[in-house]
């Protein structure tokens, strides 16, 4: 890990140039936005999931993915000396730069296990780009994150591998879930504005279309051999989709979300400068 | 679905602890559960998970209470007859006792509190 | 021994304190109160779960959000713990989750009624959990031993809920004067029911659940428990009770209150509250949707031991 900048977050975000400075920020928002997403769809299972040690467990994964939005948000408030409420709850529902996979709703529990699947193996790829940043704020904060995503990955797979073998039906809405989530998944790492400028102030290991591939070589033998949807095609050493990747992987977002927007920020809006 | 029984340990070195079941239809969602109920906040360092099929239960008060003395086998098969005795050599050497109890030897006392605890 | 001996034995050693095991002998009636029992409470944490969960998503801080979250994780988890219990003395999940939505079996008066506000989140985190809190710790002592261990598990954990209920309510009697209005409008709307949550006097003669231990205090003894607690710290932050006879009694400590309305309790508990019809159906619902996913994991053949 490189040492070069000091370890908190208003000094270390002085050491960079105002370019890098906001390609961090943008990539700052897009992870904390997609944790903070993903935590509310998945909170919604809370009391009424399948089975109620399920419920529990789930409930956990939730939590950990706000946990972690609200250390991002902290690190995005620190670079741009704000604060991290209002930036988690204080923007107009298109604002928001979450990926697309997460404007779904989480509609049944295939489809939460799809997602959850699709997006906790490719945030696993962009924390291993940021293990090793030369921002040092956020190499602390991945390290704990990567920890903690351990268990979230086990727990995916396993679910994947449970419902892919359980039987017609759960084998089925579990196909019907990937089919319709592949083109949104590929929102998650996307390119960024800034990602070549992130790249070479060493704060991203590669450029994220790189992590890109790197996810979908890994996900390819699973998915193979479990016979589930994997719309790529091998094109030299690159996989490349078979499916349209979104015009705007990170806005536009659905109606869905707009319903989600307004939930969340229902109480906070009722009055914005008050504490709750 | 079975169920698994788990036993916690709160700190290293602590003992095993049974803290409830679960059921769960799998070794390793049962462990994933486990964790959940009995470790999310960072209460426990070490959990036991263990099928309910496995565990003997011995509560037969024959073999665990049984009736006949076993005093000799417990300090208070002792402290009795160590009070009298000790009068007994003091008188004898004209030594008269302060008529307080004994403080307990520290060494016994030491031994009896360590397993007290465990 | 004869059944007869049998059944006044046990009946004589749960009377004097003593304890009794999951696969011990236990006489049927008493087997059936303590199923009860564990029944409603576990029935009681599983409805509990669905008005606080909408202000899950509508919590207006990450750190609200969070701790929100994980009480109703925790509400769910002692749903599960109690239903193990009364799944060891005999009754099938299923049985018992099927009854709950026949309303064959009840949950208590306070997770029939609405939330209307976040500040209706402060007010349960705070004061109803403490008043269930109240029962539960008169239930550590219980004669049938896995029931009182849950107990001590739920306690522990029931107790961060009402600090972080309290501390709510704190931020709101702290805040702007229509967040202050807003938490005086939730408890003039909680009262009622929180009062009549212990249950009405019942004859302790007759009470079996005491006679054999089950529960330890009877639901007078608690109320007066509640009120002796949480009356003076309710009004220490400016919090007014909408019952004009609440007061205490200043020789006998006794709380002298407006009788609660016992036969809207009896009206709510037997299905018959504000939300109950609609909890239950929409709980019926998510079982159904949900149904698929519990049939794949029990047609999994078992690991390999």
């Amino acid at each position: 890990m490189s040492t070069s900048l000091p370890a908190t977050g208003p000094e270390a975000a002085a050491q960079l140039d105002e370019p890098t400075r906001e390609a961090l920020a943008e990539l700052l928002l897009a992870m904390a936005d997609d944790e903070f997403v993903i935590g509310f769809w998945d909170s919604e299972w809370t009391g009424i999931a399948p089975l109620l040690e399920e419920d529990v467990a789930f409930s956990s994964l939730a939590q950990d993915e706000i946990g972690h939005a609200q250390v991002l948000y902290q690190l995005l408030a620190e670079l741009r000396d704000a604060d991290p409420d209002r930036i988690a709850f204080g923007r107009g529902a298109q604002e928001y730069r979450h990926a697309r996979l997460l404007d779904h709703p989480r509609t049944d529990w295939a489809f939460s296990i799809a997602r959850r699947f699709l997006y906790d193996t490719a945030d696993a790829v962009r924390l291993d780009l940021l293990a090793a940043s030369s921002y040092a704020p956020l190499a602390g904060v991945v390290a704990k994150m990567r920890r903690e995503e351990t268990y979230h990955l086990l727990h995916a797979t396993a679910w994947v591998e449970r419902l892919a073998g359980g039987g017609e039906e759960p084998r089925r809405r579990l196909q019907d879930a990937l089919e319709r989530l592949w083109p949104d998944a590929l929102c998650v790492l996307a390119p960024l504005e800034g990602d070549r400028r992130l790249v070479e102030a060493g704060v991203l290991a590669e450029p994220l279309a790189d992590g890109e591939q790197r996810w979908l070589t890994g996900l390819a033998p699973l998915l193979e051999r479990l016979g589930l949807p994997f719309p790529f095609r091998r094109a030299g050493a690159r996989l490349e989709p078979a499916v349209e990747r979104p015009a705007s992987p990170r806005g536009d977002h659905s109606a869905s979300f707009e319903w989600l927007w307004g939930e969340f920020t229902s109480v906070y809006r009722s009055d914005p400068e008050a504490a709750w | 679905m079975e169920v698994y029984e788990v036993f916690r340990q709160e700190r290293e070195g602590a003992p095993m602890q049974h803290s409830g079941n679960l059921l769960a239809p799998d070794p390793e969602l049962a462990s994933h559960y486990a964790r959940e109920f009995y470790g999310r906040r960072q209460e426990s360092v070490r959990l036991w998970i263990v099928p309910r099929a496995a565990i003997r239960d011995l509560s037969d008060p024959d073999l665990l209470q049984p009736p006949l003395d076993r005093s000799f086998k417990k300090p208070v098969g002792y402290s009795a007859d160590i009070k009298r005795k000790l009068a007994a050599a003091r008188d004898r050497l004209g030594v008269g006792s302060a008529g307080e109890p004994e403080a307990e030897d520290p060494v016994v006392a030491a031994g009896r509190k360590g397993a007290e605890q465990a | 021994m004869n059944n007869a001996a049998r059944t006044q034995a046990f009946y004589r050693h749960v009377a004097s304190g003593g304890k009794v095991e999951a696969g011990e002998w236990m006489p049927d009636d008493y087997r059936q109160a303590v199923c009860r029992f564990v029944e409603m409470h576990a029935n009681s944490e599983l409805m509990g779960v669905l008005p606080e969960r909408e202000w899950i998503l509508r919590a207006p801080t990450l750190k609200r959000k969070l701790a929100l979250t994980a009480k109703v994780q925790d509400e769910v988890g002692h749903a599960q713990l109690l239903y193990r219990v009364a799944e060891d003395l005999g009754k099938p999940r299923e049985a018992m989750l099927a009854d709950l939505l026949a309303g064959r079996t009840k949950f208590h008066n306070v997770f029939h009624y609405p939330t209307r506000t976040w500040a209706d989140v402060g007010i349960i985190a705070w004061l109803v959990d403490a008043a269930a809190i109240v029962a539960q710790q008169a239930l550590r002592e219980s004669s049938y031993a896995p029931y009182a261990r849950t107990m001590k598990k739920i306690c522990w954990e029931e107790s961060v809920h009402i600090l972080h209920g309290r501390d709510v309510v704190l931020t709101l009697v702290n805040g702007t004067s229509r967040q202050r209005a807003m938490v005086q409008e939730a408890l003039d709307r909680w009262w009622g029911p929180l009062m009549q949550m212990h249950g009405p006097p019942t004859d302790p003669a007759k009470d079996r659940d005491l006679a054999w231990r089950i529960k330890n205090k009877d639901n007078d003894t608690l109320r007066q428990e509640f009120l002796s607690t949480y009356v003076p710290r309710i009004r220490e932050i400016g919090l007014e009770l909408p019952d004009p006879e609440l007061r205490q009694d200043p020789d006998s400590g006794r709380w002298h209150y407006t009788e609660p309305d016992w036969k809207e309790l009896y009206s709510v508990v037997t299905g018959h509250g504000p939300k109950s019809k609609e909890r239950l159906e929409f709980r019926q619902l998510n079982y159904e949707q949900t149904r698929w996913v519990r049939e794949t994991i029990l047609a999994e053949p078992k690991a390999a031991a």
